[in-house]
């Protein structure tokens, strides 16, 4: 936390490595900002419970927030395609998943959930989990803006059927983006382990210990890390033999 | 209506023919159901287009507008040909019997004409002398009968020979309904001759204003005697007034030829003296003769004691026309356009939307010197110098506008179609300074009186001597009682003991003398304020009494109200029971003859003398107006004794019927040939369409009580002309795009609603378009848009000369 | 307190408009100068219900195969006994209120038109004041709810002229419905009289007598409630709010957990 608001103590060497620019920065913060208010206004129309909340004048407001913020977090990240294509399709090409996905979910539950430190499979710039939050978020919102727009401006133009579809799909599109929202705000806010993240998107840096131990292939590059992988998985199924 | 509304339960065949009950009279659909639902009645519509009545009606048939009289010409030929009418009261209770005067001929032989016309100055047109139309009558004046009907100059033959020529193929060509409907309607309506079924015949506006109107309705009335249906629940002629007090206001005589109570009107080339009218107008048989009664009586009521025997009763402080003819509603509108008549008062109408060839009445509006116009909001002819494209500089008139109360917001009486009087309380108080007419007029005569006396002139005695003690703030009841009738001076018997007191109230105009002791406003309506039973022990004048109890469950709630004449609810209904007196129907009887007590009993107040037996003298006769108490199968108005079909003066094929194409007692005015406007006829080369006008549900005559408000304009925004979609397609016309409709006298624009409702009929071989639209129309309030009766002609009825608004010519085609 | 109904006998019915009228009346509704309607090419005006438009009739020319009729239809909120629009309305503006009525509350209307999509015969509508912000309110009749809940009539069935109205507790709507088919079937040649409203939904409140088939009224023949409002009541909102639920508990249980779990490590 001291980091995060302070930065980096003077003193204490540590090599920091880019890893977000400030672009990126601006995609994210603009994006989670309008994120939130879009949850929010949105879960009062759609929970029974919030009923109260949404009624009246009040309702009529709560809607115009969402409808506000709709247009803005629809805003951010076509500003942030039209101010940095190459780097965007460069984290597109990024999100590629291969086998080492495959072994990172496997190992996430005791490494992530719980805190133990067991091996994972070498990560490039995002690791699996990082790409899963980028694909859902990316869909999520294409979806979103898709429905949302329907059904802001399609009604009476187009076949009830419809409208009641992009409601359901836009629903959808919630469950599973909120979802994703309270799994990546636990790792990377929350998880005692991972304050790096978040010191990462405030500005741009994460430290070289960091960076070698969880995106090893993007480090050392892909060959290298393989290498490291396999000789660390070997010692430890060797502490285990002795065990 | 010689029935009434809550009778029409009682029918067991309804007729809506020139009339649409369930689009105007929605009301009247409640008592129509229930004859459908618990007798199982039908209900025929038979109308240019499918109305909202035709959508509620068991049997649909379309016809061409101005062809009514062939269209019943063809269902008597076919009730006599099918031994369909109601022998028995044909024979007791019409003149079928009675036998005419050898020299009288008809159009059979006359080719369309009946004996004694005299062409004017154009040959179509004339005058008849109705002198060969008379009954063969013996030594003393008694009409001679052949009561086995088989008299050739007997009434029932007569007709037989002139309705031969309506056979179903003829009269099929000449209405353009198809064959198979018409012959079902006939079938079915005729059915009502049976002895224990009646029928009922509703009509309104779509029989009375064409040229033949008053023979139209003359022909429903024959239909209705041959079948053996006047004077009986659930028959009867049945008129559909079309607002909401012109029954009232006809009879108080809002009319040129007439006084209250349906007298004539006195006039200077026919009764120049008193003894003049009583002779001239005092028929010598039937319950008329009684009319120098309600005549003395009314003139009493009028100038009150300056109207004595020594001055004949004040008659000659009456203004008098020199013809009734020449003060209808055309001729007043042409005297205004000739500068004749310089002034002119109007209340609560609205000619320049409502009157027909409505441009010419409007340029006519601007030549007045000034107008006085009574009038609840601004209306088409309280602003007509203001009409879009008239400049206000053309009219010089002076007008004065006097906001007037609606009917909610003052009290007084109010008379249904069904004569039925009813008392209201005033509601809600009118805005601002407006006034009830009836209070304006009390002002004006206030001060007339005053300005009268102060400078009296040449012949200021009528106004002087006028009675007027109504007070400053008219007193209602008041003029009430004085128009119920009461005691004018103190009866004595011979020994000077007081009979009547001066001042009672009259229950009965059988009271009323020709002496100067009794005054009354209007025979017919006595005992309508007389202090009466309610049927629960409470006492009032009987037009405010809303008992609910109905003796004989046939609706006809005696304690509710009271019906002119005398509180009978159906006229005529000595013929309810059969010659013998006995009822004709158990579900039926209304009045029967109770020989034991030895008089008329039942659920009715009797037509008749009450204890007159069947078989005395003149115990057949039901129809006490006449001078042979007998329903006149045959009898004169002024264009013939039996209705003949004639085209109306704008039609697009000639008529089939004679060689006479028009009615050839109607008048033709001839101003302003050449000009623009005016008095310009249409023919079928350039006005190929038959058009016709009606009213919708939504609004309200000329308009002035609905296009100003914005429920009844949301539901009928615009004006708006109905076509068959043949027609359409024929012009390429869409549904809901403008269109212009022109006649001879003017062109429309409207929004063309195209609807399976019409279709093109077949007349002589050839296809007819019909169009129908609205007159509700105009440029003021909310819901604006043309008038219709910009289109329709200046022409009207021999008799009455209503207008025809209901059949011309026009052309339509796509706006742009 | 027994479910009411309101039967409406479009044999009876001849669109005098009476009803549309009384409505505005009672309910203070505004005409002309809020829809400016003007003439389409039909007597049917307005065109469709609003917020200040409660109940309208429908002018239908069917030419049927033995007659050619003119059919009236006198359209307004169905109230269901299972109804569609309260199920998705987020404020609880629509609700199940006494009699069996669809209340409608309109000051907790937040303009967001789900009922006007979900409903299956399009009643209530929703009238956008301002197409950008989302402004909006919806509005449907509501029984005369002041009316009938004090013994009174709906303004509508009070004012009718051709006794085409009838209100009254539902069953004897029903059997005065049944009646009044069979009526027109055995004695009137109307072979496809119908009652519609008897089951459908959890049973309407407003049940019509017809001549003819449903669908030539511009009536669905089987309404239902959209397949989509179930699974979004039934489904959706209990997945997702349990779906959250776990998701944050999981997160905080694993806070605790993997933070001892480190700590342990470290010491190590």
């Amino acid at each position: 936390m001291n980091f995060f608001l302070n930065g980096p103590e003077a003193g204490i060497q540590i090599r920091w490595i880019p890893r977000y620019s400030s672009l990126e920065r601006f995609l994210h913060w603009g994006h989670a900002f309008t994120f939130l208010p879009l949850t929010l206004t949105g879960m009062v129309l759609f929970m029974p419970l919030l009923a109260p909340l949404a009624r009246g004048e009040a309702g009529q407001f709560i809607r115009l927030i969402h409808r506000a913020s709709a247009v803005l977090f629809v805003a951010v990240p076509i500003i942030y395609a039209l101010l940095e294509p190459r780097r965007l399709l460069q984290t597109l090409r990024d999100l590629k998943f291969g086998k080492d996905d495959l072994d990172w979910v496997k190992g996430a539950f005791p490494y992530y959930l719980l805190g133990r430190h067991v091996a994972m499979p070498p990560q490039s710039r995002f690791n699996t989990g990082e790409k899963l939050n980028v694909v859902i978020l990316v869909t999520g919102t294409v979806l979103f803006a898709i429905t949302g727009a329907v059904m802001w401006f399609g009604r009476g133009l187009i076949p009830v059927e419809l409208f009641q579809a992009c409601v359901i799909i836009h629903d959808l599109t919630m469950i599973a983006t909120v979802n994703m929202f309270i799994i990546h705000f636990y790792l990377a806010v929350v998880h005692p382990m991972m304050w790096q993240s978040l010191i990462s998107m405030r500005y741009g840096y994460v430290s070289e210990s960091y960076a070698r131990e969880h995106h090893a292939k993007w480090f050392y590059g892909e060959e290298r890390a393989k290498e490291m992988y396999a000789a660390e998985k070997a010692a430890q199924a060797k502490k285990e033999e002795m065990v | 209506m010689t029935n009434h509304w809550v009778d029409l339960k009682n029918a067991d065949v309804i007729l809506l023919c020139g009339s649409n009950a369930a689009e105007n009279h929605p009301a009247s659909m409640t008592w129509i159901h229930k004859a459908m639902d618990e007798r199982g009645a039908k209900l025929i519509v038979v109308d240019p287009r499918f109305t909202r009545s035709a959508a509620k009606a068991d049997l649909y048939a379309p016809i061409r507008s101005g062809t009514d009289i062939a269209f019943y010409g063809g269902m008597i030929k076919y009730a006599l040909d099918n031994n369909l009418y109601h022998k028995d009261y044909v024979v007791a209770y019409t003149n079928a019997a009675t036998l005419i005067n050898p020299n009288y001929k008809g159009p059979v032989d006359l080719d369309g004409l009946f004996s004694g016309f005299t062409p004017g100055d154009d040959p179509n047109f004339g005058r008849y002398d109705s002198a060969t139309w008379s009954y063969q009558t013996d030594a003393e004046g008694k009409p001679l009968r052949d009561e086995t009907l088989q008299n050739p100059q007997c009434v029932f033959q007569l007709l037989k020979r002139h309705y031969a020529r309506y056979d179903l193929d003829t009269v099929v060509k000449v209405t353009g309904c198809p064959k198979d409907k018409l012959e079902a309607v006939y079938k079915l309506y005729a059915s009502t001759g049976a002895p224990e079924k009646t029928g009922t015949i509703l009509y309104a506006m779509g029989q009375t204003q064409h040229t033949v109107g008053s023979q139209n309705v003359r022909a429903i009335a024959m239909v209705q005697l041959l079948l053996g249906n006047v004077g009986r629940p659930g028959g009867g002629v049945n008129a559909l007034r079309g607002e909401s007090n012109v029954q009232g206001s006809t009879d108080m005589a809002l009319l040129a030829h007439n006084v209250p109570g349906y007298l004539a009107i006195p006039t200077a080339s026919r009764h120049p003296t008193f003894k003049d009218f009583i002779e001239k107008e005092t028929p010598k048989s039937g319950y008329l003769t009684n009319m120098p009664k309600f005549f003395v009586s009314l003139l009493k009521a009028w100038w009150g004691d300056h109207a004595t025997a020594d001055n004949n009763f004040a008659y000659d402080y009456l203004p008098k026309v020199e013809n009734a003819a020449d003060h209808y509603w055309i001729a007043l509108f042409q005297a205004i356009y000739a500068g004749t008549i310089k002034g002119l008062w109007i209340m609560g109408q609205n000619p320049a939307v409502g009157g027909p060839n409505a441009r010419f009445e409007r340029l006519a509006l601007q030549k007045l010197d000034w107008l006085v116009i009574q009038e609840i909001v601004d209306t088409e002819t309280v602003r007509f110098w203001q009409a879009p494209g008239v400049n206000p500089a053309d009219s010089k008139t002076e007008v004065f506008v006097l906001p007037a109360a609606d009917a909610m917001e003052k009290e007084g009486s109010i008379v249904t179609s069904g004569r039925l009087i009813q008392w209201r309380p005033k509601v809600a108080e009118a805005p601002g300074q407006a006034l009830p007419d009836h209070q304006i007029f009390n002002l004006i005569a206030l001060k007339l009186k005053e300005l009268y006396a102060a400078n009296p002139g040449p012949f200021a005695d009528p106004i002087r001597h006028l009675n007027w003690d109504y007070g400053a703030n008219l007193d209602i009841e008041k003029v009430a009682w004085e128009i119920n009738g009461y005691i004018a001076q103190d009866i004595k018997d011979k020994d000077g003991k007081v009979l009547n007191k001066k001042g009672d109230t009259l229950n009965s105009f059988g009271l009323l003398q020709a002496d100067g002791t009794t005054a009354c406003g209007c025979w017919i309506y006595t005992g309508y304020f007389y202090p009466t039973d309610d049927g629960e022990g409470r006492t009032m004048p009987a037009a405010k009494r809303r008992g609910q109890k109905d003796p004989g469950g046939l609706g006809n709630y005696p304690y509710w109200g009271f019906a002119w004449p005398a509180n009978r609810r159906i006229v005529y209904n000595r013929c309810s029971a059969t010659p013998d007196g006995k009822p004709w129907a158990e579900d039926k009887k209304l009045i029967w003859w109770d020989d034991v007590q030895k008089k008329w009993v039942g659920y009715d107040v009797p037509d008749f003398v009450a204890t007159r037996a069947p078989g005395d003298a003149g115990g057949k006769d039901p129809f006490i107006m006449k001078t042979d108490g007998k329903g006149w199968l045959f009898g004169a108005l002024n264009e013939g004794p039996l209705p003949e079909h004639y085209e109306p003066v704008e039609s697009p094929v000639r008529n089939l019927l004679s060689g006479r194409q028009n009615n050839p007692a109607i008048k033709i005015w001839k101003t302003n040939q050449g000009q623009a406007i005016g008095d310009n006829w249409g023919t079928p080369d350039k006005f190929p369409i038959v058009a016709t006008t009606y009213r919708v549900v939504e609004h309200w005559q000329a308009g002035g009580m609905s296009r100003w408000l914005e429920w009844l304009t949301e539901c009928q925004p615009q004006m708006f002309v109905e076509m068959s979609k043949e027609l359409a397609a024929e012009k390429g016309i869409k549904n809901g795009e403008w269109v212009k409709v022109r006649s001879a006298r003017g062109e429309i624009e409207a929004v063309a609603i195209v609807t399976a409702r019409f279709k093109p009929l077949i007349v002589d071989g050839k296809t007819i378009h019909q169009v129908g639209m609205p007159w509700h129309f105009g440029w003021g309030g909310l819901a604006t848009g043309d008038s219709a009766n910009d289109l329709t002609p200046h022409v009207g009825d021999a008799n009455t000369a209503i207008p025809e608004y209901k059949a011309f010519l026009v052309d339509i085609r796509k706006a742009v | 307190m027994a479910r009411m109904a309101m039967l409406i006998d479009a044999s009876r019915c001849m669109a005098c408009r009476g009803c549309q009228v009384a409505c505005k009346q009672w309910n203070d509704l505004a005409g002309w100068s809020y829809s400016k309607t003007t003439n389409r090419g039909s007597y049917e005006n307005p065109r469709r219900l609003s917020p200040q438009t409660w109940t309208r009739i429908k002018f239908i020319e069917y030419e049927g195969p033995e007659r050619f009729q003119w059919l009236f239809l006198k359209e307004g909120c169905m109230h269901c006994g299972q109804a569609a629009c309260v199920e998705v309305c987020p404020t609880g503006a629509l609700k199940y209120g006494p009699l069996g009525i669809v209340t409608f509350q309109q000051e907790l209307c937040n303009g967001c038109g789900y009922c006007s999509q979900f409903c299956p015969f399009h009643i209530p509508q929703l009238d956008v004041a301002n197409k950008l912000t989302g402004q909006a309110k919806s509005s449907k009749c509501t029984f005369c709810q002041d009316r009938t809940t004090n013994e009174l009539t709906p303004a509508c069935v009070k004012t009718c002229p051709a006794a085409a109205l009838f209100w009254g507790e539902r069953h004897e709507m029903i059997a005065k419905g049944q009646e009044r088919v069979a009526v027109l079937q055995t004695k009137r040649g109307f072979p496809n009289a119908n009652l519609y409203g008897e089951t459908e939904l959890g049973g309407l409140g407003r049940l019509y007598v017809l001549t003819e088939r449903p669908a030539h009224y511009g009536l669905p023949e089987h309404p239902a409630s959209p397949v989509l409002s179930r699974l979004w009541q039934d489904l959706i909102q209990p997945l997702a709010e349990a779906s959250f639920g776990v998701g944050v508990l999981v997160s905080i249980a694993a806070f605790f957990i993997a933070r001892r779990n480190i700590r342990m490590e470290q010491v190590e």
